[in-house]
């Protein structure tokens, strides 16, 4: 009775992994072939010369010519620039979210009208940005009419102004997205932690900056890697339309490098080789991200 | 914010009042710079060229350059096909391995779910090279099936990560019941876990559909010309340089639409998939 019970359980036991393998195959599957299989070739051909069709075997040193060009450098120079609009696509939708928590009338509204961006293509959002910026854009009208007509200029004619265009477009488009992070985070808060808070007479900034804050910092520390990966690896859009990389080198990106690389001068090895320093530099941000969803996990997988 | 002691203090509801209207004027200026894009395009789009340069007047003449240089309709369908089937792939894997991670664990499920999770790491910048080259060599570069392969498997590692964590909400003994009762493991799944799912279902639909509609990158390399989505031939269109502005911003408009619109109904299901990468 008890053996024959024990060879069900086990027969159970053996059907369920049976189970268990057999549906979690296809995704395993699709992920192993789709991106596991390629990032291995793209750290192989990166080390070679590759036309698409035969690959010439260079080897290690394909790194160390490429550490000493000096428009990898200038490439990536404009990378770390790009983490400088981090700290203002974080602080502004910080404040917006504290704004709308405070459920002024018809804050459902506005909270729809922030997020509106999440859902509008870069393309879409670099089409507008070319015209805010350029020499009879918006932007320039509207210095004209406060009367610093003088200083028009095409800010996407300069490289670093170029720069700065990108990544002021860059900051408006995050702000749904991180705004809606901070919100969600202000939701989890206890309010009767605030209200003993405005009991104890501090102000509203003391609560903002001393209470709020404080017990926001996972979301903060959240919303940070989502920034720093779309600022590495979500714009190619917007370059792609706002300046195609230019001027110059003003507003090439590692990202954008990469298709320059491989698909403007089929120089398929050395653009692999990006890539792989891209992977690098976003697992570096994505293990931080790791670390930051694991430990409210509790169990465990 | 010490008290000056010359300053007659507001009442406190006063002072409520005020803070509250200047806080909904902040609101509406914040609103303004948020829909400012919006309006702009559509009110060049309704120009033609010299209406736009004088910006008085409005025509019809940007939308009839728009369809004269752009397939609109194809190219839109286009988008919906390829958006369908990807959508399609992501979610028979995703709930089904979903499933299987988090109610079938197997000896080194851990590991594995592990592995494809953290697939959400690779930039697909990182692997854009071999994956042409791979695909291009199969022949499936010449229709959908390229681009609708990697957008899937773009999708499946947090889609999967989405559908394990729902699916941990729901009850073992739901599940084991099911079992003692014959239903057998993949039928149980099917008839039992994927009809209570269907909130987080919703949840990767919506954000796979707009992140797919808007992506540039895979339909640029992926598509042969002839089969572009509507975002990638209109990025096409305005690198050409030749397309007037009043057209490329009907362009603009019209191609936002399906993602606002599906925004504008989904969106609590948006929102939740976008935070839900936290693990609350």
């Amino acid at each position: 009775m008890i053996a024959a019970a024990r060879s069900r359980s086990s027969r159970l036991a053996a059907r369920r992994r049976r189970a268990g393998i057999l549906l979690s195959l296809p995704a395993v599957a699709l992920v192993v072939a789709l991106l596991g299989v390629p990032i291995g070739q793209a750290v192989y051909y990166s080390m070679t010369i590759w036309n698409g069709i035969t690959a010439t075997w260079v080897g290690p040193s394909a790194y160390a010519s490429t550490f000493t060009d000096p428009i990898f450098w200038r490439v990536l120079e404009n990378n770390a620039l790009l983490l400088l609009a981090v700290p203002f696509a974080i602080g502004i939708p910080l404040v917006i979210a504290a704004l709308l928590n405070e459920h002024v009338r018809g804050w459902r509204f506005f909270r729809s009208v922030y997020f509106l961006p999440t859902a509008i293509s870069w393309v879409v959002i670099g089409m507008f940005a070319l015209r805010f910026f350029s020499a009879t854009g918006v932007l320039n009208q509207v210095l004209a009419h406060f009367g610093l007509g003088p200083s028009a200029t095409d800010m996407l004619a300069g490289e670093t102004s170029a720069l700065a265009a990108l990544a002021i477009t860059f900051v408006w488009s995050m702000i749904g997205t991180n705004t809606m992070i901070f919100l969600t985070g202000m939701a989890t808060l206890d309010p009767t932690l605030i209200e003993a808070a405005r009991v104890d007479g501090l102000s509203r900034w003391q609560i903002f900056f001393r209470v709020q804050l404080p017990l926001l910092t996972r979301f903060v520390q959240f919303a940070f890697v989502i920034t720093v990966i779309s600022a590495f690896s979500a714009l190619f859009s917007l370059i792609f339309v706002m300046t195609g990389g230019g001027p110059g080198f003003g507003t090439t990106t590692l990202e954008f490098f990469v298709y320059q690389t491989g698909f403007q001068q089929v120089q398929f090895g050395t653009g692999a080789l990006y890539g792989i320093i891209l992977f690098v530099i976003m697992a570096l941000v994505g293990l931080v991200q790791l670390r930051l969803i694991r430990p409210s996990d509790g169990e465990g997988w | 914010m010490a008290a000056h002691p010359g300053r007659r203090p507001l009442g406190p509801r006063l002072r409520r009042h005020v803070w509250a209207w200047a806080l909904f004027a902040i609101m509406i200026v914040i609103a303004v710079v948020m829909l400012y894009p919006f309006w702009y395009m559509a009110d060049n789009a309704f120009r033609s060229p010299g209406q736009f340069d004088r910006q008085s007047g409005h025509s019809l003449a940007g939308w009839s350059e728009l369809f004269a240089n752009l397939p609109v309709a194809s190219q839109m369908l286009n988008s919906t096909l390829v958006c369908a089937a990807a959508i399609a792939i992501i979610l028979v894997v995703s709930t089904s391995s979903g499933f299987a991670f988090a109610k079938l664990r197997f000896r080194g499920s851990g590991t594995v779910f592990l592995l494809v999770v953290s697939a959400l790491m690779v930039p697909l910048q990182s692997i854009i090279i071999p994956e042409y080259v791979n695909l291009a060599k199969l022949g499936l570069t010449n229709s959908y099936a390229g681009a609708v392969l990697v957008y899937a498997a773009l999708g499946t590692p947090f889609a999967t990560f989405l559908m394990a964590t729902y699916y941990r909400g729901i009850s073992d003994e739901l599940i084991e019941a099911a079992i003692i009762d014959g239903l057998g493991y993949e039928r149980t799944f099917l008839r039992i876990a994927l009809p209570l799912s269907l909130p987080a279902i919703a949840t990767v639909t919506v954000l796979q559909f707009i992140q797919i509609w808007d992506d540039l990158l895979v339909g640029l390399l992926f598509l042969p010309p002839g089969q572009r989505t509507i975002t990638a031939g209109l990025a096409t269109l305005s690198a050409g340089r030749t397309t007037s502005i009043p057209a490329l911003m009907a362009g603009s408009l019209i191609s936002a639409v399906p993602a606002i619109v599906v925004y504008l109904i989904f969106q609590r299901h948006l929102v939740k998939g976008l935070t839900l990468g936290m693990g609350r």
